[in-house]
């Protein structure tokens, strides 16, 4: 697997991933607003797609209809049409595209859920690999704090539920979430992770993050130079309901 | 669980497995039903073999299911509305065909044959891999996607020849379909010459997974009676039937 930059693509594209709670898409809010400001093209995509596949995954959802198969298969199809229709022609554009999660999100959510790693890799082998890929590693409890304090409700495949790991959603919550954690620690030096040390403050991590995105993405290569605007997000197509906002994506 | 995605690929047979990882969790030794697949272009006769199979195999006392493309609850109605609005790209699509696949296979096909049903399956992975592959995919992705599938008792190819093929659509239709065309694959403005090019390149693509896959091909340019008696006396002989 090669990253963008290798593949001789005229873009760049920065990944974070991260427990929920972890303060990932705080993290890359800032870094976008910063990078916006150098006027940087830059993009920000988020881990949500079209309305079309997001009918099928939300009705899955509802209706607990989903397997650890078809919940892989799913999302990875929400991923392809991203991926295809959006992330790829940006980065031949020659954009600094930030994402928040991307393909490690699912190996460490279907992996927990019992898929084969090697297949769930082998379905996402057509994408490439991030230039930079930063992990927001806090301990757990900060995280499930952060996430606890301020919202009640659990969903169901949000909180593992259908791992049967515990009757109880939070508990459930707990279990899952430290599972995947185990799994991001495993990829960390696989896939060459910047770890960020997400217990800090907002500030320092925030510094830190800017710092390297510096030294390793020549900011003047991707300064814009054309009077166009950058690009809105995503946007759904006519017709489409607007998105709920996005629940976590474990 | 690691077993090796690539060669050799298990042929047809009575002794259940899959072609891969499988299904987490799914012993093959409890799925004891038999899986019948049935493949072939639009218009080579699927249905109606399918449904005198159906209608023989309930009078000789076998409890049928029938699976098919495109027909999961979970995505069945999205997929739709993405063929006919035709904006998802390659990958997307074959991964939700996929999906609309893994839906079916969890909640009727693998239940069905825990139960001892015989599965019919009208169109496989066979059918969803060639398209892709005409598309210019990737094997090796399309084999490590559908390892998850159960390697079936018998697959029969009924094999039209394309200038039949359009002579029974546009009788049946009065016009051509534009995927059953291969119109996003650009092969000629013209529908009628697409279609041609398309459904020779389909087969060329089935005649080769044949040799893999070890799938029995039958010659369909002949009456809906002679292809059903073939088919019966060969599904007879898996199910141990005289």
């Amino acid at each position: 697997m090669k990253t963008f930059a290798q593949l001789g693509f005229a873009g760049r594209l920065v990944a974070v991933e991260g427990l929920d709670g972890s303060g990932k898409s705080t993290q890359i809010y800032l870094l976008r607003r910063w990078l916006e400001a150098e006027g940087v093209k830059v993009y920000f995509s988020e881990w949500n797609s079209s309305e079309l596949v997001k009918s099928a995954t939300t009705k899955g959802k509802k209706r607990e209809l989903l397997t650890p198969t078809t919940f892989s298969l799913i999302h990875a199809t929400d991923f392809a049409d991203r991926y295809e229709r959006h992330l790829l022609p940006l980065l031949r554009a020659g954009y600094v595209v930030l994402c928040d999660r991307y393909i490690f999100t699912a190996f460490g959510r279907d992996v927990v859920r019992g898929c084969p790693p090697e297949w769930v890799r082998g379905i996402y082998s057509f994408a490439a690999l991030p230039d930079l890929t930063f992990f927001f590693k806090a301990d757990l409890e900060v995280s499930l704090n952060r996430i606890l304090d301020g919202r009640p409700k659990l969903k169901f495949f949000e909180a593992g539920m259908d791992l049967r790991l515990s009757s109880d959603p939070f508990e459930s919550f707990r279990i899952f979430q430290g599972r995947i954690l185990e799994q991001y620690l495993a990829m960390s030096t696989e896939f060459n992770f910047t770890v960020i040390d997400a217990n800090q403050r907002v500030e320092p991590q925030q510094q830190v993050v800017r710092k390297l995105v510096a030294e390793r993405i020549d900011l003047d290569e991707f300064r814009r130079h054309s009077p166009l605007p950058l690009p809105p997000p995503m946007r759904r197509r006519n017709g489409d309901t607007p998105a709920e906002p996005e629940e976590s994506a474990a | 669980m690691k077993k090796k995605v690539s060669n050799p690929i298990p042929a047809p047979s009575s002794r259940r497995c899959f072609y891969g990882f499988g299904i987490p969790g799914a012993k093959p030794d409890e799925l004891v039903g038999k899986l019948i697949v049935v493949e072939g272009a639009d218009g080579s006769g699927r249905s109606t073999q399918i449904a005198k199979l159906v209608e023989w195999l309930e009078s000789i006392g076998h409890a049928t299911v029938q699976v098919g493309l495109k027909r999961s609850t979970l995505v069945s109605e999205e997929l739709e509305r993405a063929q006919n609005g035709n904006v998802l790209s390659r990958t997307t699509f074959s991964l939700f065909y996929a999906t609309d696949f893994a839906d079916q296979l969890e909640n009727i096909i693998l239940p069905s044959l825990r139960a001892g049903f015989i599965v019919l399956a009208d169109r496989y992975i066979y059918t969803l891999m060639a398209r892709d592959l005409v598309r210019g995919m990737n094997e090796e992705w399309l084999k490590n996607l559908y390892s998850i599938a159960p390697v079936p008792d018998a697959v029969f190819y009924l094999e039209v020849t394309p200038e039949e093929l359009v002579q029974r659509n546009l009788s049946k239709n009065a016009a051509l379909d534009y995927w059953e065309s291969g119109m996003d694959l650009g092969l000629s403005r013209d529908w009628f010459d697409s279609f041609l090019k398309y459904q020779g390149a389909m087969q060329a693509q089935f005649r080769r997974m044949q040799k893999s896959y070890g799938f029995t091909i039958v010659n369909c340019n002949r009456s809906a009676e002679e292809v059903n008696d073939e088919l019966k006396k060969k599904i007879g002989a898996v199910l141990g039937e005289k």
